[in-house]
């Protein structure tokens, strides 16, 4: 039977021929080194549901979580192990880095104020930024109401005069996951 | 090959283009014809969606306070525009022509029509809720090529095996006893997309590191074994025929089918290399990145050699240009690739937008070339109905010239990210960088877009008219050439 005449015997050898690569160079590894002992506790809901927010605003497309061993990485932390994408669903490593990497954002920037501006308005903080505002998490009003989180924006890029700018729970949420991406110490 | 130029009892054609003789072929089932227009008329629609969507976030990285609305939001753009023109444009395009070069090179008609437009229902209802979701921000995240979240990839995986079990059936039913080696490309990259897509939505293997090598699998394998199948089965079809030559060397095309395979499937991990992906994955990647030049060089140089003194052709169509750039897009990608793999090169350039050059390179200058070098050169043979030859000219330049702008200048961004990050200056240093040269990447987009207009209007030049009705019925079998 040969493969230049049997469209069985050619589909059949390409199929199981692809198949058993797969299960070799994907599926066994992927399931033997998908159990790692996590190193980091479990993040709060209100956390989770700022990676939610991550997720659904495509953040990973410009931001790595992937710091490798190497000199060039070294201003973004140790060098990301196994153990730090355990319990991550999905893990971010990323393959572009347009903004810089975040695995330690949190050890670099740990202003919270500072980090809801950025949001609001990247170019209020970095004039050079080019990373998109999220002004939809932010709310506009005439005075901020007890319990707010008022945002300092500069009057420059507020409406009118006297205005606050009020962050909506969605950016506080993806501020306290921001916040929460802190490399820990490795067990020696 | 026999080119099909003249047709018996057939009068009162309405000829669009210049070449007087031609004619809808009467070797042909016309409804096989028509789920092929159908295929490219879709994939076209998504052309336009897709790539307007890149170029939007194109110039949001000239320009980032422009449409700033969530829906159209860089990062929930960006998966737009990768799925739509790979399972929208590209996809459809591909099966539109492969469907074709099943039915033709087996000498029968395509097994079942209502399946191919079942199928392409099925693909456009998945790419419009694809394009939805993500818009909306139902997403699975940024795992490339397969943020749509399961019920759209189910949708896109059944018409997927609908078109198999057609292609399959309508080889099974051939009446010559060779498979063509076009065939044995179209049908293994329908055995291997549905492995490759199931393997990267099935979850129980990919928790926390697996999920990772998963993903420099399916995005490497999707590209390797689904869109580059598929162009080069075409090709070994639409080249011979366009040149009116045979293939320079079959047994090359076979060594190049299998090699494929075995080296392609195993070098997923390259794209995460200095990861906490074992360290063996990532060598064996590496080694087998070298071991692509085997079929790169045996596929992409018996393509070229098919060329070789047909610089008449050349001058006299548009459809061989467009096939021979694709070609050179290939051979040159894919060495590209290899060189990125090394652990050194792929220290400057990982991560920078050298990797959007790559795969601009791959997906445009490849794919999109051989698409459109395959639509020109088989439709109009088809359905009797020619485009404007120089239209099909403005199409090529302003394509051609726009992905060169597009992937020079996003290349040296990339180049200058990386040298900024070795040279360890602060990060938005390597923004200022590349700034110049995305406007530049934006000026090439704006050409890519218009070229894409101008090709909408050429499909619809080609489509069937008339004189397809009217077309004798195709004798039951035709005399092998």
């Amino acid at each position: 039977m040969s493969l230049h005449t049997s469209h069985r015997a050619l589909v059949g050898f390409a199929f199981f021929t692809y198949l058993g690569l797969t299960v070799l160079i994907a599926i066994v590894p992927a399931a033997s080194i998908q159990q790692t002992p996590a190193i980091r506790g479990a993040r709060s809901a209100v956390a989770e549901q700022g990676r939610a927010i991550y997720l659904r605003e495509g953040c990973g497309f410009c931001h790595t979580q992937f710091v490798r061993d190497l000199p060039l990485d070294r201003p973004y932390g140790r060098p990301t192990v196994a153990q730090d994408y355990a319990n991550e669903n999905p893990p971010l490593p990323g393959t572009q880095r347009t903004g810089p990497d975040l695995s330690n954002v949190a050890a670099r920037q740990p202003s919270d104020t500072w980090h809801l501006l950025h949001l609001y308005n990247p170019r209020a903080v970095v004039p050079q930024s080019v990373m998109p505002g999220y002004p939809w998490y932010f709310e506009e009003k005439a005075e901020a109401a007890p319990g707010d989180v008022v945002v300092p924006v500069p009057p420059r890029l507020v409406s009118a005069k006297g205005r606050v700018i009020v962050a909506r729970p969605e950016a506080t949420a993806l501020v306290t996951y921001l916040l929460s991406l802190r490399q820990p110490e490795l067990p020696r | 090959m026999v080119i099909v130029r003249k047709s018996e009892g057939f009068g009162g054609a309405r000829r669009r283009g210049q070449d007087p003789t031609l004619q809808p072929s009467t070797i042909v089932d016309p409804v096989t014809v028509h789920v092929a227009f159908e295929y490219l008329t879709c994939a076209t629609f998504w052309l336009l969606v897709g790539t307007v969507a890149g170029l939007l976030d194109a110039i949001k990285l000239n320009w980032p306070d422009v449409l700033a609305v969530p829906w159209l939001s860089f990062g929930r753009v960006r998966p737009v525009h990768t799925n739509t023109v790979f399972w929208g444009w590209s996809s459809m395009g591909l099966v539109g022509l492969a469907l074709y070069v099943v039915a033709r090179t087996s000498r029968a008609p395509l097994w079942s029509p209502t399946l191919s437009r079942v199928s392409l229902g099925l693909w456009n209802v998945a790419a419009a809720a694809g394009l939805v979701t993500l818009s909306v921000g139902v997403t699975r995240g940024p795992q490339e090529y397969r943020e749509w979240v399961w019920p759209v990839a189910v949708m896109f995986a059944a018409g997927l095996l609908l078109n198999g079990v057609n292609a399959y059936m309508t080889v099974a039913t051939r009446k010559i006893p060779e498979i063509y080696v076009s065939n044995w490309y179209i049908l293994g990259a329908f055995c291997f997309l549905p492995i490759l897509f199931t393997t990267g939505y099935i979850p129980f293997y990919q928790h926390g590191l697996g999920n990772v090598v998963i993903q420099g699998y399916y995005m490497h394998t999707a590209v390797g074994m689904w869109f580059t199948m598929l162009s080069l089965g075409i090709s070994y079809y639409a080249i011979p025929l366009i040149l009116g030559r045979p293939i320079y060397s079959y047994a090359l095309g076979v060594l190049g089918f299998w090699t494929n395979i075995l080296f392609y499937t195993l070098i997923g991990a390259h794209h995460f290399i200095f990861s906490p992906v074992p360290w063996w994955l990532q060598t064996t990647a590496i080694l087998f990145s070298v071991g692509m030049m085997v079929p790169v060089w045996a596929g992409g140089c018996n393509l070229l050699l098919t060329f070789r003194g047909t610089s008449a052709v050349l001058q006299r169509t548009f459809s061989a240009p467009f096939l021979l750039a694709g070609i050179v897009a290939y051979i040159l990608v894919s060495t590209q690739g290899t060189l990125e793999a090394f652990r050194t090169a792929n220290m400057y350039w990982h991560f920078t937008n050298f990797t959007v050059g790559h795969s601009h390179l791959s997906m445009y200058g490849f794919v999109a070339f051989v698409i459109w070098g395959a639509a020109y050169g088989l439709l109009p043979r088809l359905t009797g109905s020619e485009p404007n030859a120089i239209l099909v000219g403005i199409h090529f330049w302003l394509a051609l010239l726009g992905y060169i702008i597009y992937v020079i200048s996003i290349s040296i961004a990339g180049s200058l990210q990386g040298l900024s990050w070795v040279a360890g200056e602060a990060f938005i240093k390597s923004v200022e960088a590349a700034e110049p040269m995305w406007l530049w990447r934006t000026a090439g987009g704006v050409l890519m877009v218009a070229s894409h207009l101008v090709f909408a209007v050429n499909v619809w030049a080609m489509r069937p008219g008339r004189a397809l009705a009217h077309a004798p019925v195709p004798p039951a079998a035709e005399a092998a050439t």
